[in-house]
């Protein structure tokens, strides 16, 4: 097992790069399923090294409920430094889950909530479409609401703020998270980032991308991006004030709302990947590696330490 | 019960009276306003008058809903109606809760945007002047 086992814990770091360069060089499309995909398989490998380590950890307290054997000296000499190691393990663990599961109910409480909110409300026949709830709210705000019948949530104050086609264009973002089924990509990024820290980078640089591939599909819906722009902006101008607190890093670079804003005055992005020699064609390839190494260090650390526990093991 | 006395439903002698199809979808109606919430049909039937049959409130409801101006929910195993007015202002209502209640709730229900920072405001106004349409028509170049 070796150092191997640690690997998995530490590679996440070769996704930097890529969350950070995604936004200014990938498709937003192709960005959120290659960030999703790296954060989750990371995700997975560096929770299965964590558990490896929690075995050996474990060996060390007086009475754990897994096999005798598995506390044998043999097992606990197979990681370098097993006792700070495996003490940190074993709280690593449980954080993490704790963690993952709290993400993963707030998850599921909100989705239950939002649609037993709108449950009494019937198709509208508005002419915007059947999936359109317009609440009586001086608030404006508007949501995506998935579910069985995925349903856009839009306050009679937002809509209000937009003229007829910034409405259009609302709709056709908020559609587009729902028929893009976005919030799994945003759970399955939201839980990577509570598994490993390393991660949450990627998991910002995922909601980034998905507001992006929304604001696409939009402009590319009503045909107009200078419009899903003016809509964008019209609509975060109304909004200030609700919202969480700005973070002070909020100083040194614009927020998402003025990046996207940008990014729909400029020409769209291609969905070609970038070619390789590029700097994000390089942060490309140096995550998928991570990726790989990291798959093949957390496998090989569960196999050396299945034959160990087999060698222990008296039958 | 206590509406008795007012119930438009009655003559002078308490005595039940025929009502045409469209006061009684009036009344129906306004049962369903003065209702502390959403409630079940037999609810409406009593609150209505005794002479009414179920059926006959099952199909003013039914009709009701087709034109939208009730709304209906499942409670358990039965039904229950709430008018439509009545029925966005709740949903409203609990919709607020949940976003003053759930702070993190972006990353569930994708939001159209999010707040800004006073920087953000500056530039996000300077940018909107740059996407209003040119008066003229004319485009202008993308060359940032």
């Amino acid at each position: 097992m070796g150092f191997f086992v640690f690997l998995p814990l530490v590679l996440p770091l070769t996704s930097l790069p890529i969350a950070r360069l995604a936004e200014h060089h990938l498709h937003p499309r192709n960005a959120v399923r290659l960030l999703s995909w790296i954060g989750v398989t990371m995700a997975v490998c560096s929770t299965l090294a964590l558990g490896l380590l929690f075995v050996v950890g474990t060996a060390q307290i007086p009475g754990n409920p897994l096999p005798d054997s598995w506390s044998d000296p043999e097992i606990r000499t197979a990681v370098p430094f097993h006792e700070a190691v495996g003490t940190t393990a074993v709280v690593g663990l449980v954080t993490v889950l704790t963690a993952c599961s709290r993400s993963l109910r707030r998850h599921l409480r909100i989705r239950a909530r939002a649609q037993r909110a709108l449950a009494p409300m019937s198709p509208s026949p508005a002419p915007q479409g059947p999936d359109l709830v317009v609440l009586p709210d001086p608030e404006p705000y508007a949501y995506a609401v998935p579910g069985g019948p995925g349903r856009v949530v839009v306050s009679t104050a937002m809509m209000d703020s937009l003229d007829a086609d910034e409405q259009r264009a609302l709709l056709a973002h908020e559609r587009s998270h729902l028929a893009n089924r976005h919030h799994r990509y945003l759970l399955a990024a939201q839980l990577a980032s509570c598994v490993n820290p390393f991660l949450r980078p990627l998991q910002k640089a995922v909601g980034y991308a998905t507001e992006r591939w929304a604001d696409e599909e939009a402009a590319g819906s009503v045909g107009d991006r200078r419009l899903t722009a003016r809509a964008v902006a019209r609509a975060a101008l109304v909004t200030r004030g609700g919202g969480p607190a700005p973070s002070f890093a909020a100083f040194a670079a614009p927020g998402p709302v003025p990046r996207r804003v940008t990014a729909l005055l400029s020409p769209a992005l291609g969905e070609a990947w970038p070619p390789p020699a590029s700097p994000a064609g390089l942060a490309a390839m140096v995550a998928a590696a991570g990726t790989a190494v990291s798959a093949v260090s957390a496998l090989n650390a569960a196999v050396a330490l299945l034959l160990l526990v087999k060698a222990a093991t008296p039958w | 019960m206590e509406l008795a006395g007012v119930d438009p439903g009655r003559d002078e002698g308490g005595r039940p009276r025929r009502r045409g199809q469209g006061e009684l979808a009036t009344e129906v109606l306004s049962v369903l306003h003065r209702a502390p919430g959403p409630v079940t049909a037999s609810w409406v039937q009593e609150q209505v008058g005794g002479d009414l049959a179920y059926t006959t409130v099952m199909t003013i409801l039914s009709r009701l809903l087709a034109k939208q101006a009730v709304v209906r929910s499942r409670a358990g195993r039965a039904y229950v109606w709430s008018a439509a007015a009545d029925a966005a202002g709740l949903t409203a209502r609990r919709m607020r809760r949940l976003l003053d209640t759930e702070p993190d709730r972006d990353a569930v229900l994708a939001s159209f945007v999010t707040a800004l920072t006073p920087e953000d405001e500056q530039l996000l106004r300077s940018l909107l002047n740059a996407a209003e349409p040119s008066p003229g028509g004319g485009s202008r170049g993308d060359g940032r």
